[in-house]
């Protein structure tokens, strides 16, 4: 299940968000959502579930 | 884990969420002018060389001999207008971190709602090595 861990440091205000559970580039989408609230982030790393490739699904029809 | 962002410098870019956080931490709608090029007063009623778009006027900060607090559209979002008196006595001097700290909240109740999602709320105290953090993971 897709979520978002986000740590607010409550000396300083800043922010970090952690995008978890999507395989592939699929975050780039909530990225923007984040970003069109917290402008531009300072830093930004891809982690190993980014490589992860989207497998298509496929459909097995009946014969007949 | 896809992807993992960082927010040091706070900006205002959503204007309702700094309306939210404003009334976070006391000014509430009611605090608050908003219009175009409003322009700044000090505490002496003298005019100043700045305007913001959205403004808590001196007589609604909560200090005596304070001057209008501004926050001016730019590209990105809103940038704050504070004198370096206020920055000193607005809320003992945290106005800022405070600020920055409920918007942070406040951004993330509205991408909550954006989602549809649900959250749980974690509040980790500070030790001699790291100071308080709120830990929220929005599930969607």
């Amino acid at each position: 299940m897709p979520e978002i861990e986000f740590t607010i440091d409550e000396s300083t205000g800043a922010m970090e968000a952690h995008i978890k559970g999507i395989p592939g580039p699929g975050c780039e989408d909530i990225q923007k959502l984040i970003e069109k609230i917290m402008g531009k982030p300072t830093t930004q790393e891809r982690t190993p579930e980014y490589s992860v490739p989207v497998r298509p699904t496929t459909q097995i029809r009946p014969k007949g | 884990m896809s992807k993992y962002l960082t927010f040091a410098d706070i900006v205002f870019a959503d204007r309702e969420v700094l309306l939210a956080a404003l009334a976070e931490i006391g000014y509430g709608r009611e605090k608050i002018e908003e219009g175009m090029n409003l322009p700044l007063y000090g505490y002496r009623g003298d005019k100043r060389a700045e305007t913001a778009e959205i403004v808590i006027r001196r007589q609604f900060t909560g200090i005596q001999a304070s001057n209008d607090i501004g926050f001016k559209k730019v590209s990105g979002g809103y940038s704050p207008i504070v004198s370096e008196y206020d920055e000193r006595t607005l809320r003992n001097g945290h106005f800022r971190r405070d600020l920055r700290v409920a918007y942070a909240q406040q951004a993330v109740t509205k991408i909550q709602q954006e989602l549809r999602g649900t959250i749980q709320i974690q509040r980790v105290a500070a030790t001699a090595k790291a100071a308080a953090v709120t830990r929220i993971r929005l599930r969607y």
